[in-house]
């Protein structure tokens, strides 16, 4: 039995002692009633709330906070890769009673049937504008209204498939709803998130309260897309079009990516050939059937709409006008956004579906209607004006204005009233949030989802609800501004848990198709980047140890080997003859090599390896997706290092790094499937350290030392940080000649760092891609391999009498850089995409009279 | 009458190009005084992809994609339109005032003029402005009978502008265009557009061609046409949607062939394109005969 259960009203009024905040008095309370007492649905939470104290809510709070983290639920990455914002989640979540939900479900199922028919009328007969229903101004008006849009095909029985809703309860307790979201119906995967880690952190709390699970709503949501009945497909191929790693939603992008099983692709990862629409993957180009877009309208395609948008796939207005894929949502819905329209929806309720509207709207006005103009006029203080549509300009809170500033806008009415909607202003019911020991309240709103299903829309029973930062105003519609709650709507009876995890009908497409190859070029430079840093890291770490060593470095081999690190990381040599006669300043000019802005720092590396699993996060598990946010909080310290100008330990920075590093790639060894995305990571980082590894020798030895003792000192550092100076003081004794380091480095078989090592786990690789057999690429390595196994190492150290350098040697390695950098650049052309971006042709002028 | 009209539209490009996605609007459409019969469409290359549709104006649509690599691109269309020239009431007292029509649209309850209203808003190249109001004096005052006071306007744009292809092109502002007094068929055409419905009366764009004469004793030379435009207004139930060219001072008859309508050029654009590729420098060379048949 749910302890909920055994709870009388009684009870658990007598046992409520938790401090709560002071009666609002122009709103809703969700939680508690006049009486200052839980609600029925609330006393189970409240009192599991009091149980926990405030040492136990503050710890939940802290495992959610990290959850999220690990999670990667991060919104806001602006541009900073470094700088992204963990989600916030408020720890208490919001309740809904079972027979409240079951009003809202049905108000906002009619809810998307309206619109869905709206939508179609639009683009079609246009009888609402014919018929006087709706004013023509409205529509004509808008720019959201894309003629281009007009008479587009439907699949199945709606074209409005995805639906989001903002609502707010009045005083009264009675839902408004204040806007549609149709063009990216956003937060359903923060609320998935939410709900995910409410579960967790409260794991009793929620099992007992009979919370209706979210995963049927994705389930159907899956089920009704794979069945649109396309004349093609029965399998139809369904993408998640995203924005791409800057947009603020990209968490929930990603996530709605693993949790429904579908790639996530950016416009250059598809293309339009044929009037169709094709993912560019490995295996070359793979047809897509439905897409659910997370970008606005206007987006979309650089042939038809905005031509500057480097967002779009050019050609999908036709694709889809064609018939030849589905979108979710139609292009040209964003008119549905339209604030003007909530006026009309009861009448035009009425005449679309026959059916008094069931869910109100918040009181609109148009200005466009004279009456209205008045009315608008004489209240604007306590209206909200809004611009007809979103593009035009922000809001107006009559409440604020001055009155000069009243007047101004009340100018703009008038100039241009059919451009203007003013609306009541409703503040949201509060909700309470947890403030230590107590509770406050804090103004609160909700945004609902709703899908198309064969026959009608499902509504998902939960929501993301949203709680205003200041106790007063609620002034919040941007998903990421605000502070999260989890909402449970409560179920009559107890439902038995399925997530989509379970569901064996569909069996997965193999990666190299189901991943765009955008994703594995991340992934080939994710390997790339981390093999980079990891070599760097070990040879500075190795350099710092070496300046203090009780064996001092001798005055060339520290010349020769700040040169060596120079060129391996900035290419810039800061090293200068009087920088060399200080230790310290050496260790500055090291230190500045880590944390430098310029290209080829420890810091620019590990920038570029976070920006490289941003783009391919959905693919990374999320024991990764920990060492990668340990990542970028060391490059975070950095920057705060330097921004303070503190002192810091080079060293404990680096061994950090390397310990990630190895983690990663310990990670990618044991728990990675072999598939293609985990070939392409290896070739990175194969390529990467035979790259390396060659540059290292080639500037580590091509000189040689007079002294023997510096010579000495160089072999044992670059054995040092490649980790080889104990199995090479362990094979070769006491002989310490170049040629046994060099057979160690280059010519080992069994050696992990070796040249000859890199190269046959190359040729392992190329094993595996598509269309490599005899391939140019693997030729070259062939070739490669061929130099190293045809070397006599005796000849190959053999000093040139001339120059005083190891000429050979330096050829070889030369040859054999030349010929990876050839490699890689013959896989970037062949499997990589570098389509640019596309451009208008040109637009005559007419020259007749 | 009868005409063939061909018109080539051809881009040379300093590169390949890989792939284009094109929407072109130069298949005549049929009205209630023209009918039109495609003779020949060819593109160069062959197009991968190719569709003819009717637009949300009723215009007629190509649209087309070239996935292979080109240099250059050829389109040359063929129709053949007979047009029946139109004969307008011209006693024009019976025509409706300016004030009536306004008055109409505000309070109509008939389903078509509800539409109407469409032409009456700013569209992409048209923003109303009082600059633009003012310039139509008194014209429009609402005793006026809309027909003659049209007429007045376009002979009033005829003689204060002077035709010059070198002093505008696609994007000018009409600010200017009005300010310069200068400009080719299409500024007159969006200027008065504009004009009319900065004083609330619905007007649209008209695209299409002009038969051009030669000077008298010498022959017509080949190629020597161009696209023309010109513009409607709506008189009401009764007369509909009337046309004017303001570039010509008439009021087309049977030598102007209609390709397409919309609220201004972005809607009727000739060829719209997006190329991938084909370097920095596009060069554009159109030609247009409108040859009489009968």
């Amino acid at each position: 039995m749910p302890a909920k259960s055994d709870l009388t009203d009684e009870k658990a009024s007598s046992a409520f002692t938790l401090s709560v905040y002071d009666a609002p008095t122009h709103a809703y309370d969700e939680a508690l009633d006049e009486t200052r007492l839980p609600r029925h649905p609330w006393q189970f939470l409240l009192q599991q709330l009091q149980t926990l104290g405030d040492v136990g809510v503050q710890d939940c709070k802290r495992q959610a906070q990290r959850i999220l983290r690990e999670d990667g639920a991060v919104y806001d990455l602006s541009h900073e890769v470094k700088t992204s914002r963990v989600w916030a989640l408020d720890i208490v979540p919001n309740i809904i009673a079972a027979s409240e939900w079951q009003q809202i479900e049905q108000g906002l199922q009619q809810r998307a049937r309206l619109l869905d028919g709206i939508l179609q009328d639009i683009y079609g007969e246009q009888n609402l504008i014919k018929q006087g229903l709706i004013p023509a101004d409205i529509l004509f008006t808008n720019p959201a209204f894309l003629r281009q849009c007009h008479n587009m095909p439907i699949v199945g029985q709606h074209a409005l498939l995805l639906h989001a809703v903002d609502m707010v309860r009045d005083v009264s307790g009675q839902y408004h709803i204040i806007a549609d979201r149709t063009q990216i119906p956003s937060g359903s995967g923060y609320a998935l998130e939410n709900r995910t880690v409410m579960s967790r952190v409260m794991p009793e709390t929620y099992q007992q309260s009979q919370v209706r699970r979210l995963a049927p709503f994705f389930q159907t949501l899956k089920q009704t897309l794979a069945a649109l009945t396309l004349p093609w497909t029965n399998t139809p191929r369904i993408v998640i079009l995203s924005p791409g790693v800057f947009n603020s939603n990209y968490f929930e992008q990603t996530y709605l990516t693993n949790y429904l099983g579908f790639p996530l692709v950016q416009g250059g990862d598809l293309t339009v050939r044929n009037g169709k629409v094709w993912m560019k993957s490995l295996n070359g180009l793979v047809r897509v059937d439905v897409i659910i877009r997370h970008i606005d309208d206007v987006y979309c395609d650089q042939a038809e709409l905005r031509p500057d948008s480097m967002l779009g796939v050019a050609g999908l207005l036709e694709a889809a006008r064609a018939g030849n894929v589905v979108l979710a949502n139609p292009l040209g819905c964003g008119i549905l956004e339209a604030p003007a329209l909530l006026k009309y929806l009861p009448r035009v309720s009425e005449f679309l579906l026959d059916e008094p509207l069931l869910l109100p709207s918040v009181p609109t006005w148009w200005c466009g209607e004279p009456d209205d103009l008045a009315y608008v006029i004489a209240n604007i203080e306590k209206l909200i004006i809004k611009p007809t549509s979103r593009q035009q300009g922000p809001s107006i809170y009559g409440h604020t204005l001055t009155d000069a500033g009243k007047a101004d806008a009340i100018e703009m009415l008038q100039a241009q009233p059919h451009l203007y909607v003013a609306q009541s202003y409703i503040p949201g019911s509060v909700i309470p949030v947890w403030h230590s020991d107590g509770l406050q309240a804090k103004p609160s709103l909700l945004r609902t989802f709703s899908a198309a299903t064969l026959n009608g829309y499902q509504v998902l029973p939960g929501g993301l609800s949203r709680v205003g930062a200041a106790t007063e105003e609620m002034i919040v519609s941007n998903l990421s501004k605000s502070n999260s709650k989890d909402t449970w709507v409560l179920a009559e009876k107890p439902e038995s848990p399925i997530t989509l995890l379970s569901e064996g009908k569909n069996l997965p497409l193999p990666v190299q198709e189901n991943v765009p190859s955008r994703v594995v070029e991340n992934l080939f430079w994710l390997g790339r980047y981390a093999e980079r840093i990891e070599m760097n890291a070990r040879f500075l770490r190795t350099l710092l140890k070496k300046l203090y060593d009780i064996d001092p470095l001798s005055n060339t081999s520290c010349t020769l080997l700040l040169d060596v690190i120079a060129r391996q990381t900035t290419g810039q040599n800061p090293f200068n003859d009087q920088l060399q006669q200080s230790t310290y300043l050496c260790k500055q000019a090291l230190i500045n090599l880590i944390a430098t802005d310029q290209q080829g720092s420890i810091k620019a590396d590990l920038q570029a390896i976070l920006g490289c699993s941003e783009q391919a996060k959905e693919t990374l598990s999320s024991d990764t997706r920990i060492i990668i946010n340990g990542l970028r909080d060391q490059l975070h310290q950095l920057d705060q290092f330097q921004a303070d100008n503190q002192v810091f330990s080079p060293e404990e920075v680096l061994d950090n790094l390397v310990t990630s590093l190895l983690a990663l790639s310990g990670l990618y060894h044991e728990s990675m499937l072999r598939g293609l995305d985990w070939t392409f990571q290896e070739l990175g980082r194969r390529t990467e350290r035979a790259l390396k590894t060659a540059a290292l020798i080639q500037l580590a030895f091509t000189r040689v030392l007079a002294e023997e003792n510096a010579q000495q000192q160089v072999l044992e550092s670059v054995l040092l940080s490649a980790e080889a100076l104990i199995s090479f003081r362990r094979r070769y004794r006491n002989h310490s000649q170049i040629d046994y380091g060099l057979d160690l480095l280059m010519m080992d078989a069994i050696n992990p760092r070796s040249l000859f090592y890199q190269l046959r786990q190359i040729q392992q690789c190329l094993l595996e891609l598509p269309r490599s057999h005899a391939s140019p690429e693997s030729e070259l390595i062939t070739q490669c391999l061929a130099l190293l196994e045809g070397v006599n190492l005796i000849e190959l150290v053999a000093v040139e009498t001339t120059s005083q350098q190891r000429e050979k040697l330096n050829l070889l390695l030369t040859q054999l850089m030349d010929w990876l950098g050839q490699f890689t650049k013959l896989i970037n052309d062949k499997y990589f995409d570098h389509t640019s971006a596309p451009h208008p042709l040109s637009q005559s002028n007419y020259t007749t009279n | 009458m009868k005409f063939q009209v061909r018109h080539i539209t051809e881009y040379q490009y300093s590169a390949p190009v890989s792939l284009c996605y094109n929407l072109a609007h130069l298949l005549p459409r049929n009205t209630s005084q023209q009918n039109c019969q495609l003779q020949k469409l060819a593109i160069t290359p062959t197009p991968s992809y190719q569709q003819i549709r009717s637009d949300y104006f009723g215009n007629q649509t190509l649209y087309f994609s070239i996935e292979e690599l080109h240099n250059s691109l050829t389109i040359d269309v063929i129709s053949d339109v007979e047009v029946t020239p139109l004969f307008l009431d011209q006693s024009l007292d019976s025509s409706i005032t300016c004030g009536q029509l306004r008055q109409q649209l505000q309070q109509t309850t008939l389903p078509e003029q509800r539409l109407v209203k469409e032409y009456l808003f700013d569209s992409p190249h048209i923003q109303c402005s009082e600059q633009l109001s003012a310039y139509t004096d008194d014209c429009f005052i609402d005793q006026q009978p809309l027909l003659a006071a049209v007429q007045d306007f376009t002979a009033k744009i005829f003689h204060e502008f002077t035709f010059d292809p070198n002093t505008t092109d696609v994007a000018t502002p009409l600010e200017q265009v009005l300010h310069q007094r200068s400009g080719v068929c299409q500024d007159f055409a969006h200027l008065a557009i504009a004009c009319l419905r900065s004083v609330g009366l619905p007007a649209r764009y008209m695209s299409g061609y002009l038969e051009t004469l030669p000077p008298p004793g010498e022959e017509k030379l080949v190629g020597a046409d161009a696209s023309h435009a010109w513009f409607a207004v709506y008189m009401g139930e009764k007369l509909g949607w009337v046309e004017f060219d303001p570039t010509n001072n008439v009021m087309p008859c049977e030598q102007h062939i209609v390709t397409a309508w919309g609220r201004d050029y972005a809607d009727v654009a000739p060829l719209q394109g997006l190329i991938f590729d084909g370097g920095d420098e596009q060069h554009l060379r159109v030609s247009v005969d409108v040859k009489r048949l009968s």
